[in-house]
């Protein structure tokens, strides 16, 4: 693949500047996200693998006049504006300090109105849908009654040229619907009905089967995506369904999941889901899944750009410790290697990331860098591909702070974050068999939560702690319910009326 | 380092919420000393409250007890942890503050009851599992969670009231 981007952009330099200064910046930049200083990190090797490029073409006389030229030409083009990349943080300027301490940026990335606006209303995406559900025994019922009558709605509310295909699975799996353009209802419809409930649950044969089926139509032009509803737990395979979710996320197929009654495995859905950039949802009633799976596909089909990539190289002395996506759908991320997958940009809502950063002691005055954030993407409505937009952070170290309170948005989101952070340490509290403290922070927990006005939710905690005090564990049912109602406490306003 | 003003766990710097309760933290670096005169502009008419004093225990070394009921107040010297509770021959540990003089049998007070500790510049009063409780100021103390101490606090060992202030 050739290397198109823009390297101007990416040295941060004008396209004017002068050879001294395209050196002095590659250089700046280079040391900060050298791969030897940032041995762990994905994001910083291929950031520098960018700055390197860039710094090629533009430290060579002949090679930037020809890219200048060539950018000339396709000026109008590649001029357009996508989506932005806007960050807040926690704290204007920094005050050293001997100790280390924590700084919050707060990543908002946003459709661009005037690439939004040429296509007005109209749908920019087209749906390459696969829905795998559970059909095990646990299912019968309410259970399976809902999920077709969602599975109806979805097909009803698909377009036509739309792409749908749905897998049941328990112990064997089997394609209702292969991959097919979404065109005689009735029939496709007909064939949801048919499924029966039997048998166990073995989701690494749905899971992979949906995989297949989207694969047969997945392209960088639609958004790609496998919905998995089980209600059990899978024995043995979830290292399989793991690998498997690699993949899809390389070919750019992403995986949302959705927990049905309280017995299923959520550290499992959480970790197959984050790797996809995808959402894992807890269900606790069968009534609640017709509108969870509609809501789900509608945000699908807003889609504005798809595989959206959060790429976080920090500079060498700083540890980038914890990542959580507040917006469109509250979902802890995994920090991994620095290259963060957060799912599809919506044209109408942004996709907000809180980053949390642990500063070094001992910092000398002045401006300095704190990390390297690119934000990438396809955009569904046109042809460009892996978009991305670039932005330095860098705060001034000072002893004379700002006393500006932290921005509104930070604060609330984390003053809900933490409460969700609260049961996550209460759990692994629990894990390393701390009863007492697990009882504590359940409180805490229950205190803060009364005092925010979840009167429901901090009588469950309340519960749960006794119960933990007594029994040193959790109900199946009340670890899901702290843990997603919890979760569910960051939604924004507006995706509640919606 | 911050010290939630609330249960007095050590918060790294630039923390906004402490990681132990989940309250907010004071962006304040003395976070943990709120001026009276602060707290009378911020709470407004709320006057019970107006009556909490600094929490900073710096340069204090020891607490005087204001017991309802008797006649003296009591000054105890304070180590990094006294023991509140009633004396009893029978049990094999002694709190180090008995109050059995002032009727802790009859007010329900345990032998073990509850405990003060020094954290940095900050007190902490701490149930340990007492039968009939731990208040401060009207609030009864989950046993073993931690609050942190106010001079002039109200504190009540099963019904056993007492003001604390320092010294």
């Amino acid at each position: 693949m050739t290397w198109n981007k823009n390297p101007y952009n990416v040295l941060g330099v004008s396209s004017q500047a002068t050879g001294e200064e395209i050196k002095s910046a590659y250089r700046r930049i280079a040391r900060r996200l050298h791969p030897d200083v940032n041995p762990d990190s994905r994001a910083a090797a291929t950031q520098f693998q960018d700055v390197a490029n860039a710094y090629e073409i533009l430290s060579d006389s002949l090679r930037r006049r020809s890219y200048d030229e060539r950018a000339r030409e396709q000026a109008e083009s590649d001029e357009d504006y996508y989506f932005t990349l806007q960050i807040t943080t926690s704290k204007r300027t920094i005050v050293p300090l001997p100790e280390p301490q924590v700084i919050y940026l707060l990543a908002d990335i946003f459709a661009d109105p005037r690439a939004v606006g040429d296509a007005g209303k109209k749908r920019q995406s087209k749906l390459n849908l696969t829905l795998v559900l559970d059909r095990s025994n646990s299912m019968s019922g309410a259970r399976i009654e809902k999920v077709k009558v969602a599975a109806h709605q979805i097909i009803d509310n698909m377009d036509n040229g739309d792409i749908i295909s749905v897998i049941s699975f328990n112990d064997r799996a089997e394609i209702i619907i292969p991959a097919t353009e979404v065109g005689d209802r009735p029939a496709l419809k007909a064939r949801v009905s048919m499924i029966s409930p039997s048998g166990g649950t073995e989701i690494f044969r749905g899971l992979s089967d949906g995989v297949r089926q989207n694969r047969t139509y997945s392209g960088p032009r639609l958004v790609n995506h496998v919905i998995l509803l089980t209600d059990g737990h899978t024995f043995g395979d979830q290292e399989q369904c793991l690998e498997l979710a690699d993949e899809a996320a390389k070919e750019g197929i992403g995986i949302s999941a959705m927990g049905l009654g309280h017995d299923w495995n959520d550290n499992f859905l959480d970790d197959l889901v984050s790797r996809t950039g995808g959402n894992s949802m807890y269900v606790s009633s069968a009534n609640a899944v017709v509108e969870f799976l509609n809501t789900q596909v509608k945000n699908l089909s807003n889609a504005f750009a798809e595989r959206v990539y959060l790429s976080v190289a920090t500079d060498p002395d700083v540890q980038f410790e914890s990542a959580f996506k507040l917006s469109p759908h509250p979902q802890p991320l995994e920090v991994g290697d620095g290259v963060i997958p957060v799912g599809s940009l919506q044209a109408n809502r942004p996709i907000t990331v809180l980053l949390q950063f642990q500063l070094p002691g001992g910092m000398k005055d002045g401006f300095r860098y704190i990390a390297r954030l690119v934000a990438s993407g396809d955009i569904l409505s046109n042809k460009k591909q892996n978009y991305e937009m670039i932005s330095d952070f860098s705060s001034e170290v000072t002893n004379e702070p700002s006393n500006d309170e932290p921005p509104a948005a930070i604060l609330d989101a984390l003053s809900k974050l933490t409460l969700y952070r609260l049961q996550e340490r209460a759990q692994q509290a629990l894990e390393n068999g701390d009863v007492t403290e697990a009882t504590k922070r359940l409180q805490n927990l229950a205190t803060r939560l009364l005092e925010m006005g979840q009167k429901d939710l901090a009588n469950q905690a309340l519960s749960e702690a006794r119960r933990v005090a007594y029994t040193s564990d959790l109900s199946d049912k009340g670890r899901k319910t702290l843990k997603y109602q919890t979760r569910y406490l960051l939604m924004s306003p507006d995706e509640d009326n919606a | 380092m911050i010290i939630c003003a609330y249960c007095a766990h050590k918060n790294r710097e630039g923390l906004l919420f402490c990681e132990q309760c989940g309250n907010p933290l004071t962006s304040d670096v003395s976070s943990a000393t709120v001026p009276t005169r602060q707290l009378e502009d911020s709470l407004g008419d709320l006057s019970a409250r107006a009556t909490w004093g600094s929490a900073s225990f710096s340069g204090a070394s020891a607490i005087v007890l204001h017991i309802r009921d008797a006649s003296e107040p009591v000054t105890v010297s304070l180590a990094e942890r006294l023991v509140f509770g009633r004396s009893d021959n029978t049990s094999p540990r002694q709190p180090d503050v008995d109050l059995t003089p002032f009727g802790a049998l009859e007010k329900g007070v345990s032998r073990i009851h509850a405990a003060i500790e020094r954290s940095e510049d900050v007190l902490t009063l701490v149930d340990m599992g007492s039968s009939n409780g731990t208040h401060l100021n009207g609030q009864r103390l989950s046993p073993e969670v931690p609050r942190v101490l106010r001079d002039g606090d109200e504190v009540r060992f099963g019904k056993l009231v007492t003001h604390i202030y320092f010294k």
